[in-house]
């Protein structure tokens, strides 16, 4: 496996800068929900549940190509960073997506028509499986709106477990702004639920490090604490149909610890979707 | 029996007094209506703020000379007859020169003597090393029966001599020269014997501190949200014994690091008391004792040696910075989940 993740070299213009960090963002934080679909939805667990197969996303790019792939093991599935190129991954792709530029991974990613070249044709099962599960993650698209409660849950799930990736992703990513906020920062949670349903993440933060992770962070108290009343109230508020202040106002969400805290990860979350929705 | 609350005397006073002069005004308050309440004293009624009791009540202070042991021994028949004797010396006599009579005749017995013990830590300064007391925490500890209370400032001295009334069996309060800032406006902040006081519950690391190392571990905290945007969490741990063990693990399990600050040495005193609370419960931090380090004190200005023992502000600040950037967790991992 070559290791080309979506790290941009040092002296990259910022506009190329920026779009390392869009693929970053989709391959390290949207790509890995795949795994949430596997595990709660009850018909996509069923279509892999005795799939074995690696499917490659590669993104065409100078000095050299970004990757990610999947990889069906039993019913699961795990997200590596890299590609396949004969002598490492140890099983080559049975189905590879390639496109000719990053801003074009981006943008098939972000739900927009985008055409890339397609090798595996031969495994047509596998690939209206995968087609279909790459669909599926439009669900955290805003312009999704299921009517069917257990699909608003699974959004909001994706959506959270999502968000909190990327904003670490933005972190580790190198955006300067984000940089500069984590690296002063203690050993600090930022930590979002939704109540009663139960769906959690966090947002770890340490002297300029930072972690995604799923579920209460059980080790210490939040220093911020975003809590949802509800699957509704929370989409509303993740989906930008209600300002954050008008779902603080409305009870939609409730905020414990540092407010202006809670303010500067609510302006990053918002420079991340812009990121991730841009183009 | 009335019950006394509050203090006869004005806020003015109230924050000049020292701990000791406190400590005899609330003494006149309750002996008023606590008749069994005397005062003893082996020489040194002056140094321990007791005037004011005697010339109140002057048929109920005994001075038994300087002569430590018998004024533990006294005290202990005393109480043994039903009276409830106040004893004041300084803390090197009533935790060392006397220590056998204070755990066999006191301890042993559980009888109700309350002993003041000033000129606690290096508060003593230019008085030299003799007169400093780094061990008693350490040493009152470990005597069973005893409560053990040391008190960040005056008006938490006034809330320990009336908790101290109340509560049954040998108490030994630990106090300081005098000349210590004030860190309370008023005795009314919710003191109760055996429970910590939460000065501000913040998460980013707790400072576990007792006696004048409250007040420095407030202002550190002050500095750090300002300078470093640090939320400080402060905990008073005035009793020592018996410590407040939900408060401790309460700040473990929220913050995950701990820095206990006493003016004492770092063996066998509050940070001791803290990482036995700790240990015990399996729970994982980062922690750290500030304090003497396992030496006898220098000689000098009270408030230089507290800067050379990393005890004052300053001090307390440095100490949070570098707490705070130590790993503590073998399984640090900071590869985001999925």
């Amino acid at each position: 496996m070559a290791v080309a993740t979506a790290t941009p070299p040092n002296d990259l213009p910022q506009a190329r800068t920026r779009e390392f960090l869009r693929a970053r963002l989709f391959l390290r934080a949207a790509l890995p929900c795949v795994k949430v679909m596997l595990e709660d939805d009850p018909a996509t667990a069923r279509r892999f549940k005795h799939v074995d197969a690696v499917v490659q996303f590669v993104a065409k790019n100078q000095p050299r190509a970004v990757g990610a792939y999947l990889w069906f093991e039993n019913g699961t599935v795990r997200t590596e960073q890299g590609f396949w190129d004969a002598d490492g991954l140890g099983k080559e792709p049975d189905i590879t997506f390639t496109f000719g530029s990053l801003a074009k991974l981006c943008d098939f990613f972000a739900g927009k028509t985008v055409l890339p070249s397609i090798r595996g044709y031969n495994h047509p099962a596998l690939l209206a499986k995968v087609l279909q599960l790459l669909l599926s993650l439009k669900l955290m698209l805003p312009s999704a709106q299921p009517t069917d409660p257990a699909k608003r849950q699974l959004k909001l799930k994706l959506t959270l477990y999502m968000i909190t990736t990327a904003l670490s992703q933005y972190n580790k990513g190198g955006d300067p702004g984000m940089q500069r906020w984590t690296a002063k920062q203690p050993d600090r949670i930022y930590q979002f639920s939704v109540e009663p349903e139960g769906i959690a993440a966090y947002l770890r933060v340490r002297g300029g490090q930072t972690k995604a992770g799923r579920g209460v962070y059980t080790r210490r108290r939040p220093f911020v604490h975003m809590r949802f009343n509800g699957v509704e109230g929370a989409l509303a508020v993740m989906n930008k149909d209600v300002e954050f202040v008008e779902g603080v106002g409305k009870g939609m969400v409730r905020i414990d610890g540092s407010p202006e805290y809670a303010a500067n990860l609510n302006d990053f979350m918002m420079r991340v979707q812009a990121l991730l929705t841009e183009g | 029996m009335t019950e006394v609350t509050g203090t006869t005397w004005n806020v003015y006073d109230a924050n000049t007094l020292t701990q000791a002069e406190i400590y005899g005004r609330v003494l006149c308050d309750l002996a008023e209506a606590d008749p069994r309440i005397v005062a003893l004293t082996a020489d040194l009624a002056k140094s321990t703020k007791i005037g004011v009791f005697q010339e109140k009540f002057p048929h109920r202070v005994f001075n038994v000379g300087i002569a430590e042991q018998n004024l533990f021994g006294i005290a202990a028949g005393m109480a043994r007859s039903g009276l409830l004797p106040f004893v004041s010396t300084m803390s090197a006599f009533a935790s060392m020169r006397a220590l056998e009579q204070v755990r066999t005749d006191i301890c042993y017995q559980n009888l109700d003597v309350k002993i003041i013990a000033t000129h606690g830590g290096v508060s003593f300064g230019q008085a030299g090393t003799t007169h400093h007391c780094t061990e008693d925490i350490a040493i009152q500890r470990s005597l069973a029966n005893m409560t053990l209370i040391v008190p960040a400032d005056g008006w938490e001295t006034a809330n320990a001599v009336r908790a101290s009334v109340k509560h049954p069996g040998p108490v030994y309060i630990r106090l300081g020269r005098g000349f210590e800032p004030t860190h309370y406006e008023n005795d009314e902040y919710g003191f109760e014997l055996g429970k910590a006081v939460t000065i501000s519950e913040d998460t980013d690391i707790t400072v576990i501190a007792c006696g004048v190392a409250v007040y420095h571990a407030a202002e550190a905290a002050k500095l750090l949200k300002d300078q470093d945007g640090i939320s400080v969490r402060v905990l008073d741990m005035h009793t020592i014994k018996p410590i407040d063990e939900e408060a401790i693990l309460k700040a473990v399990l929220e913050t995950r690091r701990i820095l206990c600050v006493e003016e004492h040495n770092v063996v066998g005193g509050l940070g001791s008391a803290v990482a036995d609370v700790i240990a015990a419960s399996g729970k994982g931090c980062a922690f750290a004792k500030s304090g003497l380090p396992d030496c006898y004190s220098e000689v000098g200005y009270p408030e230089d040696l507290y800067s050379h023992y990393c005890i004052d502000g300053d001090g307390i600040v440095g100490l949070v910075r570098e707490l705070l950037h130590r790993e503590f967790e073998a399984d640090e991992d900071w590869e985001d989940e999925f």
